[in-house]
């Protein structure tokens, strides 16, 4: 007759497979200790974030970004040579918005010199990543029916884009003045992105919001409602894909992680 | 990471500079339905013009909700007169024209408000109904032939609040 009853062996095995899991996860000779989460393998050890404050000097590096990456978007639309035509007229729109976005730019960063930061003279690093990078290859692709109209898309959304900006961080900003230098080159955002709004939907079916009756899709409005808005901004261009869809990108105002902090630096 | 301070509120010194915001907004309300009454225009015209109307109604709706009980809720009778002799007869572009400068006007009043409001609340507020009005002013400006200078300039001077005892 055996001496462990069912429930011993039952129990004996419990406690083996608890020392072998124990083991398994306890140091071994000759295997490099990672300095991260208990884990199989090694992981590279993970690189903290500095210590960032977001100031008011932060949130006008962005602003001088966001100019600088506006300014980029016109060059190269300039420089792509689409703006001939039907729209020439459209070009010499681009070379009157990027020279009011290096007035922009040099306002901006008088302020940012005069709180005794550092002037940010680039375009966004993050943005121009995600956003206008990907939306300029998508338009000069040369499967790409219609690169004007798609460059006049793509100034029409970071004119809002930068309009949404400068509104939003009037929140942000602690000083009253900075609020007020911050809004005047705000409205000329919107008075930007409403002049490019009427040059892609023209006339006055292209004022207020609308819908396309074939698509159902919102038409472009100049004016989008009654107070200007925050949200996301979808854009489409580039070229028809095989399943007769077109490739969008969504654009956000910058967060936490696309702000000019003080240690982000122009390449 | 240390982020900004919060939303603030509006102080009893911004709640007055506010209430006059809120008298303006009501006044350009009731120019645009003077405008809108007008036999010049057609009726793509017209609905454009009661859509701006409907944004100053709003505008002024959301700005005496800011306020609270000091809120008149009544149009500005100095803004009122300052345009009304001009909406009437039959040049669309003239009537079109004062409404320009009225929106033009506001979107420079309530940048000089942006500046003096301590709470960001109403500075904020403030900020999302000045960049409808620069819009609209630009719409007025291209409907009308103008050049982009006009429609991107903002040279109109700001009116001076009003503010109650």
């Amino acid at each position: 007759m055996s001496r462990f009853s069912r429930r011993d062996v039952l129990r004996l095995g419990g406690v083996s497979a608890a020392g072998i899991l124990l083991a398994a996860c306890g140091k071994q000779a000759g295997v490099e200790e990672s300095k991260n989460v208990k884990s199989i393998g090694v992981m590279p050890e993970t690189e903290g974030l500095s210590n960032v404050e977001v100031t008011d000097i932060v949130l006008l590096r962005t602003a001088a970004s966001l100019e600088f990456n506006a300014i980029d978007t016109y060059d190269a639309a300039i420089g792509l040579g689409v703006f001939t035509g039907a729209f020439a007229a459209a070009g010499d729109i681009a070379k009157r918005l990027r020279d009011d976005h290096a007035g922009h730019a040099n306002a901006i960063n008088g302020l940012i010199t005069e709180l005794g930061g550092a002037p940010f003279t680039c375009g966004n690093p993050r943005l121009n990543e995600i956003y206008i990078t990907p939306a300029l290859a998508l338009i000069t692709d040369a499967d790409n029916e219609n690169p004007a109209l798609d460059v006049v898309v793509l100034a029409h959304a970071l004119e809002n884009l930068a309009a949404q900006t400068y509104q939003g961080v009037v929140t942000l900003l602690s000083d009253r003045d900075l609020r007020r230098a911050a809004m005047g080159i705000g409205q000329d955002e919107a008075r930007h992105a409403a002049v490019l709004a009427q040059a892609l939907n023209p006339g006055i079916a292209g004022v207020l919001p609308s819908v396309d009756a074939d698509t159902d899709k919102p038409n472009v409005a100049a004016v989008p409602g009654a107070f200007g808005p925050l949200t996301p901004i979808s854009v489409t261009v580039g070229p028809v894909n095989a399943d007769g869809t077109r490739n969008s990108l969504i654009l956000e105002t910058p967060s936490l992680n696309s702000l000019a902090y003080d240690d982000v630096a122009c390449a | 990471m240390t982020l900004t301070a919060s939303v603030t509120p509006p102080t009893k010194a911004d709640r007055e500079l506010l209430a006059f915001a809120n008298s303006a907004e009501f006044a350009a309300r009731d120019l645009y339905a003077v405008a809108a009454s007008l036999a010049v225009f057609n009726d793509d015209e017209r609905a454009m013009l009661v859509g701006f109307h409907d944004h100053h109604r709003a505008a002024g709706q959301s700005l005496a909700g800011i306020v609270g009980a000091l809120a008149t809720n009544v149009r500005s009778d100095a803004v009122y007169n300052a345009f009304r002799g001009r909406l009437q007869g039959t040049d669309k572009n003239a009537v079109l024209d004062a409404l320009r400068e009225l929106e033009n006007t506001l979107a420079s009043t309530h940048l000089s408000l942006v500046g003096e409001l301590e709470g960001s609340e109403g500075a904020a507020l403030v900020a999302s109904i000045l960049n409808i009005e620069a819009r609209q002013s630009v719409a007025l400006a291209i409907l009308t032939g103008r050049g982009l200078d006009d429609a991107l300039t903002n040279s109109a001077v700001a009116l001076s609040p009003v503010v109650g005892s």
